[in-house]
């Protein structure tokens, strides 16, 4: 049942502008691309699963690290689940969703540098932290990469960061593929120059429909979260980029150093808009995927273009919420930022809220089909309403005397990441691979155990670390004081259905690709019969 | 435990999290209905005129909240008065070089938290093991943060910014507030 706004792709019905390429060839080149990406970034997950699992067993007691390895596993955990996992994975599920539209990629050559960029930065990254001893954590809060306390090297510091460097390169690749593709002739544009193909991309054509007019009626929705997140990631990753070759400077050169503070500021300009290379690819594919199962096109209008555009803006200007206790004496600068930045980050809710508002009056009613890519994805949009709620409570300066680095932090962006943005791409996968493979998936039940056995896991074990952080327990522990243990060990056994619950994934994923039939020959002979 | 703080955010966020959860559930309830008649008994339109105004219902929320806390950053919350006693703590990897290191209940005590190395963080525990303040170490700036306590005990000073393979050993565990 596809009743989406518009209509799936069929060979020879889409303009394609770099005209050597028919545009089957373009499907079958970009089918293989996701598949990859999807394939690669799922190995990703299987590993920083395993050391996030690691880290929690060690709080437990229930096995010993040594403290420095805690750490590197903690670095790794970080960086592999959230960039290389769920980025990545967003990352490429863009393309599809994106031909899906309408708007077929118009060059490999950027989404290729993408992929290769980050495999190569991911390798490194595992290599300096869980081989080098890198322990610094993800946001290797600056001078510490360059005091370890004896535990690895400054030339170590230096190629984590070339390594971390090369991840910002595949998302600046990302970032110029995704504005190449959807600032294309598929947006149909009636005066067809770059300024109107810009403001239609960015939603004018919703807001002034006189002025900025396509022979579609309508930009499909999905087109504005991926290009505002294209154009953000774009500008947040260049001042990080710049904190990351200042390090690899250092790294050769120790007389080079840099301002602590300055640092800081860096980071988070990375650092905060970083969630959004997750969560708006996320809403884009909400935006594209609930349609499909509600039967009706998405309910949203002028409201959530005019909520993109603060997004758009916004969003390079909340960094210094994660700076909120940094207000040193007589640095009158830092405290000004924290103040400006508060209601600047709460602007930031206001595209979760309408999305949230659309996606709700788009499933109101409907006849809605309830299968197992649904039901994630359901359970995904009530995660986002949930750790939104967190997220105006993180936002809040005065809070942050009873939160800031506690658990309840590293509980809100697990509720966020993995039970929002996660189970989305678990539908992804489950509404997405079958046309991907041209085979279906080989057990639906098995679908549905996995999406219980990861709801309640998951939240029980998020919902212990929020309480955790409540009581002050502190966020980046080895070993956490006896108080907390009680806690930490109800936790594990959530851990231990979550864990369940993915190898029940992992063996329908697997008896899938061996035995499923094929239904799409065409699907087939793209590439679909990965092994 | 939670201190009171942290029960009255956990609390607001649970009544928030309840009217979520009702407003979700009513919505996938209401999919019984369009599934009798085929999703036509709703006008699409008229919800998609409301929204604007839902948003102007958000923006409006959320102007309370930060018309109600921005005033009690913890920036906004310091004053210049002179204190009765100071008390200086630079972190270091991996310990808190603590001065003095006891205080009288009721005194009004400024701490001047700083850092000889990396970032840390002076997360200030109550004799219940509460988190009652914390600031961070930064290097080569200091942070002043007054506090009055109340309660005589043992206190303890952790660490609350990562800072190395011992940062969970870094606790200084005797703060001392007499009577
Ligand atoms: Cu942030
Ligand atoms: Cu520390």
């Amino acid at each position: 049942m596809m009743t989406t706004a518009v209509p799936p792709v069929a060979p020879g019905a889409l303009p394609y502008d770099d005209a050597e390429m028919p545009l089957a060839l373009v499907q079958a080149k970009t089918r293989r691309l996701v598949l990859r990406v999807i394939w690669t970034s799922t190995a990703f997950l299987v590993v920083a699963g395993i050391l996030g699992l690691l880290l929690r067993l060690r709080q437990a007691e229930v096995i010993t690290l040594g403290d420095n390895f805690w750490y590197a596993v903690m670095t790794a955990h970080g960086l592999g689940a959230f960039i290389a996992w769920a980025g990545f994975f967003l990352m490429g599920i863009t393309f599809w969703v994106l031909m899906k539209v309408g708007l077929p990629i118009r060059s490999f050559v950027l989404p290729e540098v993408m992929y290769w960029s980050m495999v190569l930065g991911v390798i490194g990254i595992v290599l300096t932290t869980l081989l080098s001893g890198f322990g610094g954590s993800w946001v290797f809060l600056y001078p510490l990469p360059f005091n370890s306390a004896g535990q690895w090297s400054d030339m170590v510091t230096g190629v984590f960061s070339i390594s971390v460097l090369l991840a910002g390169v595949s998302i600046l690749a990302y970032c110029s593929a995704v504005l190449h593709t959807c600032i294309g002739p598929g947006l149909k544009a009636k005066t067809d120059t770059v300024g109107q193909r810009v403001g239609l991309t960015f939603g004018f054509g919703l807001l002034f429909p006189s002025r900025f007019k396509t022979d579609r009626g309508k930009i499909p929705y999905p087109v504005l979260p991926f290009a505002v997140n294209a154009v953000d990631m774009f500008l947040a990753t260049l001042p990080f980029a710049l904190l990351l070759v200042f390090q690899v400077i250092e790294s050769v050169n120790n007389g080079f150093s840099i301002n602590v503070l300055l640092a800081g500021n860096l980071l988070w300009a990375f650092g905060h808009p970083v969630v959004y290379l997750l969560l708006f690819p996320a809403a884009a594919t909400y935006y594209y995927l609930i349609p499909r199962y509600a039967g009706r096109e998405l309910v949203a209008g002028k409201a959530v273009a005019v909520a993109w555009l603060i997004a758009l803006t916004m969003n390079l200007f909340v960094w210094a919420h994660h700076l909120y206790m940094n207000y040193p004496d007589g640095e009158n600068v830092q405290q000004t930022l924290g103040t400006i930045m508060q209601p600047t980050t709460y602007a930031l809710v206001l595209p979760s809220a309408l999305s949230l508002y659309s996606i709700a009056a788009t499933i109101w009613r409907s006849d809605f089909q309830w299968n197992v890519a649904s039901k994630f994805l359901i359970a995904g949009i009530v995660s986002w309403l949930v750790a939104g709620l967190q997220g105006i409570i993180n936002a809040t300066a005065a809070f942050q005397e009873t939160l800031h680095n506690t658990l309840w932090v590293v509980g809100h962006f697990h509720n966020m990441a993995f039970l929002n943005m996660g189970l989305l791409i678990f539908g992804a996968m489950y509404a997405f691979l079958p046309e991907l493979m041209g085979r279906g998936w080989w057990n639906e039940r098995l679908g549905s155990w996995h999406l219980w056995g990861t709801v309640i896991g998951a939240y029980g074990w998020v919902t212990c670390q929020m309480i955790q952080g409540l009581e002050g327990a502190p966020r980046r522990w080895a070993v956490l004081p006896e108080q907390y243990l009680t806690l930490t060990h109800i936790s594990v056994g959530f851990l231990a259905l979550l864990v369940a619950a993915q190898l029940v994934f992992a063996y329908n994923l697997w008896t899938t690709l061996r035995k499923s039939p094929f239904d799409d020959p065409g699907a087939a002979m793209q590439g679909g019969t990965q092994r | 435990m939670m201190t009171s703080l942290g029960t009255g955010i956990a609390v607001g966020y649970l009544i928030f999290v309840a009217l979520g959860l009702i407003i979700s559930f009513a919505v996938l309830w209401s999919t019984r209905a369009g599934r009798r008649d085929k999703g036509q008994g709703v006008d699409v339109e008229r919800a998609e005129k409301a929204e604007p105004w839902w948003g102007v219902f958000v923006v409006g929320l959320l102007a309370i909240l930060l018309g109600l806390t921005i005033w009690r950053a913890p920036w906004f919350t310091e004053n210049d008065d002179p204190k009765d006693v100071q008390v200086q703590v630079t972190g270091i990897q991996f310990g808190f070089l603590v001065q003095p290191t006891q205080v009288k209940a009721g005194e009004d005590v400024e701490f001047n938290v700083t850092s000889k190395d990396v970032n840390h963080a002076m997360g200030l525990y109550n004799p219940q093991g509460q988190m009652i303040m914390n600031v961070e170490a930064i290097p080569g700036y200091t942070i002043s943060r007054s506090y009055r306590f109340t309660e005589p005990g043992t206190y303890e000073i952790r660490c609350l910014e990562f800072c190395g393979y011992k940062h969970h050993e870094m606790i200084y565990p005797a703060f001392q507030v007499t009577a």
